[in-house]
């Protein structure tokens, strides 16, 4: 019986449940004091100049920086940036001009509270000069727009084509429509924020930071501001939800950082939810056309897509994944080997975009599968044949795509069974069934509609992750790692693979991560990568861990290793139990006290594995939904979410259906109701939780899960990476159900949120509804 | 700024302070009594994560101030442990992985305390409308729901 597979309880809970969870907010440091972020209230404006007498006379002032203070230090880099790209990069603090609402123009510390830091805030006089502002990325092309950075908006073009581009222009019927996600926010429920703290006994500062990448913010410390990597820890305390929003460096904590040198006192700043709508990076906005060309019985022919990223006013870190993924995935588990796509990156006076969960995939499924449903109405088809009809059957794999990007490499699909996954998921909504309901309904003039969703992703990424194994004189065994929990449950699955490498229960390992200076080495979590590459890690070190103590057991107990097993916590002779050694003994007998047992050469038992997968992963699922339409208001209530995945092996069940439930709840949030607002002068409408809605308890479908089990050959426990697969389907899904509910009125859904405003619209188009 | 004496029993112990008018609850057990639970997620009233229970009953201690609750009885996650020992309703939590990052997790353990109080066994409705109060961006509620049915269930078999 392993660990690996079992659902266990998580070892993180009892001390969250306790109230004992310790998030950056919690913390407190001797001295301290606060700082408060000054932000651009205008989308586009010039700085005339920033005075700061009336800040200086405060005496709870202790410093301020402004943009001419910081800008001899370097932009937040953005490292996947192609050869062509704009580098329209951030400034710590703006610098001469402002670009978006939110944007950080100066930061003022201050003797005391958080309170005291937001009233300095006031004494900062800016004169700004309004620019005229754009926010919509095809206003931002035109002649004669407002330029943010250059002589030009568009920051890049990535460009791809597979196949014979030209099949599409000879296909027996095309059809090309626009597909629109728009903007969504991170809105982890914890904002971001930090601690800084110069200590000089070891000329070094600590950061505390709630983040998903503490060797990434580590690292770009020492780029930002100079400082030999000793000189910097970065502590990831715990963390309440990141997806993709905490992954990169911010301005704040390398600025939070250098003042806490400057004032020699630890500085904190949290950021409000108000900031983190406006200060943290936004996901998704991106637009397609997309045209297919398909012959009579609804094969695709080709596809050829131009997408848009309005990226926000700057690059961020990953900017170029949102446009990467949303044209090199776009084809999902469909066979389409003609394929010709433009992916456009488009600048305009909006908060930078980064990565958010399910990057790219959510736009990618909802124009392919919105196609699909619209060649299988005008072919007179079953939309879940015309899927069969095109899907890629597990013969085809491995299959390469032909598409890459820099970071990636190319998008060779590995392994699964996608015709079945469809088969699945339409059994367990039970697919017929509604149909003959649906019909029922219409009669009695209730809409219901079912819409399938499907996706291929590109997880596990590298380049690398770090694992070790140590097993302490005690008989402890310690895992430590690069990855950084922001509450998947790392300390349970990390512990699960250790425990089986050493035959001792999970409850007995103690995983440690988010400290720079424990943990050497790392990247971080985001991407699906946790499982894959840092379970994959340990899963080595723990190996070696294991080698190491059959070794030396091996001498202990005058065995052969090829007779001896580990289990619980003892090294015994199979056979004859009583003939053992507990792990305390066997990592006492290499202790440096001692002379080492013959052929041990290092004192200790401390593995290090680093693994680097050779390439990534590729999950797939297949997402049904069912809703319901009230044609008198559009409200769309969604009915059951049916949500067939397969991402390998799975560590922990239980963590693994939280993952995917998680996940279909932001979906369903991206489906129907998330939306950044802008207004045409570029200041955003809804930064708050009144007004930007997440899903609720009572805006959720009943979710049915299914998993398949298919592995990937990239690691060797076939692992492929769960935690964005559940946000990928329901956006594509429900807007194809609407759609199908609507159908009687020849709508078409091709746009999210699927607000009761825009369905309600859509009615009053089809002349279903009066206006009033 | 104007400061105000006033007497708080928090968890069963009195506490007396002298605050500025404009110190939330939230602000007050969080940095005065490092009671740190309590978490702020949008300081604005809507997300729930700072809920606690005052004179018994849930309220949002971001958008309360500390005067306003003088003389007052205040619950805390902290407070709801019996010594070593799970509350059933936190139990619960842990066994139907009722959380993820647990940042909203205090909030919603102390609405299903009143929520059990009021209903011991609970309708689907009554759960919607108890977590309707809180937002939670890891679990898609899935599992809250069913660790607070599980809860239910313990707490009624307790009681027979």
């Amino acid at each position: 019986m392993t660990a690996f597979g079992t659902p266990l309880k998580r070892k993180e809970d009892p001390r969250l449940l306790r109230g004992e969870g310790r998030y950056v907010a919690d913390l407190k440091l001797h001295g301290m004091t606060h700082a408060a972020v000054l932000r651009s209230q205008h989308a586009h404006a010039a700085i005339r100049g920033i005075d700061l007498d009336r800040l200086r006379s405060d005496p709870r002032v202790l410093d301020v920086l402004v943009g001419e203070d910081v800008a001899e230090l370097p932009h937040i880099l953005c490292i996947d940036a192609e050869e062509t790209t704009r580098p329209f990069t951030q400034p710590l603090l703006a610098v001469g001009k402002v670009r978006y609402v939110g944007e950080p123009v100066a930061v003022v510390v201050v003797d005391g509270d958080r309170y005291d830091a937001e009233d300095a805030l006031a004494l900062f006089d800016v004169d700004y000069e309004p620019l005229p502002a754009v926010t919509d990325p095809e206003a931002a092309t035109a002649d004669g727009a407002p330029l943010l950075h250059d002589d030009t908006n568009v920051c890049d073009v990535l460009e791809y084509a597979t196949g014979d581009t030209q099949a599409i222009d000879r296909a027996p019927h095309r059809l090309s429509r626009r597909f629109t996600t728009q903007r969504h926010a991170g809105t982890p429920l914890e904002t971001r924020g930090c601690i800084a703290d110069y200590d000089p006994r070891a000329d070094q500062v600590t950061l505390w930071t709630s983040t998903q990448t503490p060797h990434g913010v580590k690292g770009s410390l020492a780029y930002h501001l100079g400082l030999r990597e000793s000189s910097i820890r970065v502590v990831a305390p715990d963390v309440g939800g990141g997806f993709g929003s905490k992954l990169q460096i911010y301005p704040e904590e390398v600025l939070v950082t250098l003042l806490a040198t400057r004032v020699r006192r630890p500085v904190k700043w949290i950021e409000d939810r108000w900031e983190h709508f406006v200060g943290t990076t936004h996901g998704r906005d991106q637009f397609h056309d997309i045209e297919v060309g398909y012959d009579d019985d609804g094969t695709i022919v080709g596809v050829r897509d131009h997408a848009v990223t309005d990226t926000g006013a700057y690059l961020a870190r990953l900017t170029l994944v949102e446009p990467f993924i949303g044209v090199a995935m776009l084809r999902g588990p469909y066979r389409i080997p003609n394929f010709e796509a433009r992916s456009t990156i488009v600048v305009t006076n909006k908060t930078p975009m980064n990565p958010f969960r399910g990057v790219g995939h959510i736009q990618a499924a909802q124009a392919m599968d919105g196609m699909l449903d619209l060649i299988a109405r005008e072919r007179g088809l079953d939309p879940a044949e015309v899927r069969r009809r095109n899907m890629l059957t597990p013969e085809e794999l491995p299959l390469d795509i032909g598409v890459g990007n820099v970071l990636a490499g190319p998008v060779v699909y590995d392994s699964g069974d996608y015709p079945e996954a469809l088969r699945r998921a339409l059994e367990l909504i039970d697919y017929d069934g509604f149909r003959a309901e649906q019909e029922e309904a219409r009669a009695q003039g209730r809409y219901l509609g079912i819409g399938i969703g499907c996706y291929v992703e590109e997880t596990a990424l590298g380049p690398y992750e770090t694992g070790t194994v140590r097993v302490e004189p005690s008989g402890q065994v310690v895992v430590l790692t690069g990855a950084c929990s922001s509450g998947q449950g790392h300390q349970t699955v990390l512990a699960q693979i250790a425990a089986d490498e050493l035959g001792v229960s999970p409850d007995d390992v103690v995983v440690v991560y988010g400290d720079t200076d424990v943990v050497r080495d790392g990247v971080g979590t985001y991407a699906s990568r946790t499982g894959p590459i840092a379970g994959t890690a340990v899963r080595n070190a723990g190996a070696a861990a294991r080698r190491k103590v059959l070794k030396i057991a091996e001498h202990l107990l005058e065995a052969s290793v090829d007779d001896l097993e580990l289990r619980d916590g003892f090294a015994a002779v199979a056979g004859s139990p009583e003939r053992k050694v507990s792990l305390a003994q066997v990592a006492q007998a290499v202790t440096a006290f001692g002379p080492l047992p013959p052929g041990i050469d290092t004192y200790g038992i401390d593995e290090t594995d680093v693994f680097r997968p050779p390439t990534n992963a590729f999950p797939y699922g297949v997402h049904i939904a069912t809703v319901e339409v009230d044609i008198e208001t559009g409200v769309v209530t969604p009915l059951r979410l049916a949500v067939v995945s397969d991402a390998g092996r799975l560590i922990n069940p239980l963590i693994v259906d939280g993952q995917y439930q998680g996940g279909v709840a932001l979906g369903i949030g991206g489906a129907l109701l998330e939306e950044i607002v802008y207004a045409d002068d570029g200041q955003p409408a809804n930064p708050n939780f009144m007004d930007y809605l997440l899903p609720s308890v009572d805006t959720m479908p009943e979710v049915l899960l299914e998993h398949m089990h298919t592995p990937t050959p990239h690691n060797p426990d076939g692992m492929k990476g769960c935690g964005e697969g559940g946000a990928i389907g329901p956006p594509a899904a429900v807007a194809n159900a609407v759609s199908d509910a609507l159908a009687p009125f020849g709508i078409v859904i091709t746009r999210t949120p699927v607000t009761p405003q825009r369905v309600f619209a859509l009615l009053v188009e089809a002349g279903v509804v009066g206006e009033d | 700024m104007s400061t105000h004496r006033i007497a708080v029993t928090v968890n069963g112990l009195l506490r007396e302070a002298e605050v500025p008018a404009r110190l939330t609850l939230a602000d007050f057990l969080r940095e005065r009594l490092d009671l740190t639970a309590a978490h702020l997620g949008c300081e604005h009233g809507v997300c729930g994560a700072c809920t606690v229970l005052v004179d018994g009953e849930t309220a949002r201690s971001c958008i309360l101030l500390a005067v306003q609750v003088d003389g007052c009885e205040v619950k805390t996650l902290e407070g709801v442990a019996d010594g070593g020992e799970l509350h059933p309703v936190q139990q619960a939590f842990w066994e139907k992985h009722g959380m993820q990052c647990g940042f909203c997790t205090p909030g919603i353990v102390l609405s299903t305390l009143e929520l059990l109080e009021r209903h011991p066994r609970p309708t689907r409705e009554q759960i919607t409308e108890s977590l309707g109060g809180h937002l939670c961006r890891c679990t898609g509620y899935v599992k809250i729901v069913e660790a607070i049915e599980e809860a239910a269930r313990v707490l009624e078999g307790a009681r027979t």
